[in-house]
């Protein structure tokens, strides 16, 4: 049952490895760019949510989203903060979408932003190590551990090349180079990756997504077919779901099995009444290339060991079959924490709407999909949008 | 309620969350054994508040990593296993970067894995079959 949501307005920073700009300013401009997209007075919009991950971890302020409703001149909207750590920005959106269905907000203005350069690296990178479980964490278990683990069953369960990697992380830095909002626009081969240093064997530098800085937003509100400026009203939510999954990460029962994933992609297919075949462009959160494999197959878009086929195949390229992170992914375009799942949603629509030039157009885009991940898989955020 | 009044018991081996690596948490009752902490038995459903703490024997490996870029104040390289023992199944450091999928592993030694708190762990090596 799709809703009768709509994304009537998008807007985002560029992604960066070191913006100038303070976070709230990062914020401030993807809302009013959204707001100016979407045609929308700030003193219309009745809810504010905004996605940051890592704001304590920095020692930014408290109360994010009051001072920014404050700054855009959201008079009286209700605001709150979304924190769903890597996920934290499709959550936010989802918070958006629930308000907008449910009927309590007509307008609602949904922001994530994340300045990860705002901390010296060591306490950034202190700060997500801490995201796994405390056991994990005593053995020096990190992130990109459960990537290295992960890749390397993906490989010899499948038989795989290291090739299989490397081509996601080329196929993705391709779509980049078009795209002016990306941190990384400069293409890399596949035999660049297979250079890079060694981070989680076999996983290598070109294999990980970057820190970053930036925003991203969205203006939601009830489907009409047209504004009264005889605009149209935007691609329609067709549907959301999430899912928590195991947050030790050993104890799954298969390392290449994320149940979040699968889950959170069964509801939100069954709620949009779509299957897998029907889309026509996915944004897949891609942290480590290999969960771009893994996901794609979790979610019923390949079967298991036939992802990394598709991709030397060029099926998930942006003239495939299956054009997967158009945008670059997170791999590219960037992972500012509370603003990828928002970026990916923003890609997505710009995809449907069809304005986007043909060097990074998907031609014909009906039904978009995005799934943001937290962790490594102990929360999965789902979104299909329909044009 | 026994116990703090965070409403945790401090009593039984779920009380410490700093257990060496090679201890698994028991259940009381129907004697399942875990490693990351949970609140009940996922098999009886008696209180992890009673739990023993259990020494780990003989696991076999299902995937390994080496990571070159550790966490801050972790040595590098860290070699790791994800290990099954039955029914527990854990990530935890390796000696040495010679373990392959499929190996039968135990605990062995005391390492120093952080620079600066003094916690040490065993770490899995190669197991004898006897
Ligand atoms: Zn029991």
């Amino acid at each position: 049952m799709e809703t009768e949501v709509r994304v009537s307005g998008v807007g985002m920073t560029p992604f960066e490895g070191d913006s100038q700009r303070p976070l709230a300013d990062l914020a401030a401009a993807a809302a009013e760019k959204t707001l100016a997209d979407a045609g929308v007075d700030p003193a219309d919009v009745d809810a504010l949510h905004f996605g940051n991950a890592l704001a304590e971890a920095l020692d930014e302020s408290a109360g994010l989203a009051n001072a920014l409703a404050a700054a855009l001149g959201l008079d009286g909207a209700s605001a709150d903060r979304v924190e769903n750590t890597s996920a934290t920005g499709a959550s936010a959106f989802h918070r958006g979408v629930d308000r907008v269905e449910s009927g309590t907000a007509d307008i609602a203005l949904v922001v994530g932003a994340e300045k990860m350069s705002a901390g010296d690296t060591r306490s950034v990178t202190e700060a997500i190590s801490r995201l796994v479980h405390p056991r994990e964490y005593a053995q020096g278990v990190t992130l990109p551990s459960f990537g290295g683990l992960a890749a390397g069953a993906y490989l010899d369960r499948h038989d795989a090349p290291r090739e299989a990697l490397a081509a996601v992380a080329a196929k993705n830095h391709r779509n980049a180079v078009h795209n002016p909002v990306a941190q990384f626009r400069k293409p890399i081969d596949v035999e660049d990756a297979l250079d890079s240093p060694v981070v989680a064997a076999p996983l290598r530098l070109y294999d990980c997504c970057p820190m970053s800085d930036g925003a991203a937003a969205v203006v939601l509100t009830r489907a009409t077919d047209e504004d009264d400026a005889g605009h149209p009203a935007g691609p329609r939510v067709a549907g959301t779901a999430s899912a928590t999954g195991t947050h030790a990460v050993a104890e799954r029962p298969d390392p290449l099995s994320i149940d979040s994933v699968r889950t959170a992609g069964e509801r939100v297919f069954d709620r949009a009444g779509i299957a897998p075949d029907d889309v026509d462009v996915a944004c897949i959160h891609d942290a480590f290339t290999v969960l771009e494999l893994i996901e794609l197959e979790e979610l019923g878009f390949y079967d298991p060991g036939n992802a990394w086929v598709a991709t030397l195949d060029g099926d998930t390229a942006l003239d495939g079959d299956l054009p997967v992170n158009p945008g670059g992914g997170l791999k590219a375009r960037g992972h500012p924490l509370g603003a990828t799942g928002l970026s990916q949603i923003v890609e997505l629509v710009w995809q449907l709407r069809g304005d986007l030039p043909e060097s990074r157009r998907v031609d014909g885009a009906e039904t978009a999909f995005a799934i943001n991940v937290a962790g490594f898989g102990n929360n999965s955020v789902c979104t299909v949008l329909r044009a | 309620m026994t116990g703090s009044n965070s409403g945790v018991p401090e009593n039984g081996a779920a009380a410490d969350r700093d257990l060496p690596a090679d201890r698994a948490f028991a259940c009381a009752d129907c004697g399942r054994r875990w490693y990351y902490d949970r609140r009940r038995c996922p098999d009886c459903d008696r209180s992890a508040a009673d739990a023993a703490s259990v020494r780990l024997e003989t696991g076999a490996v299902v995937a390994t990593t080496t990571v070159e870029t550790t966490p801050p104040d972790v040595r590098a390289p860290n070699h790791l296993a994800l290990v099954r023992f039955d029914e527990v199944r854990l990530i935890a450091q390796a000696a040495a970067a010679d373990l392959s999928p499929g190996d039968r592993v135990r605990f062995d030694g005391s390492h120093r894995l952080r620079d600066g708190p003094d916690r040490t762990d065993p770490r899995l090596v190669a197991a004898e079959e006897s």
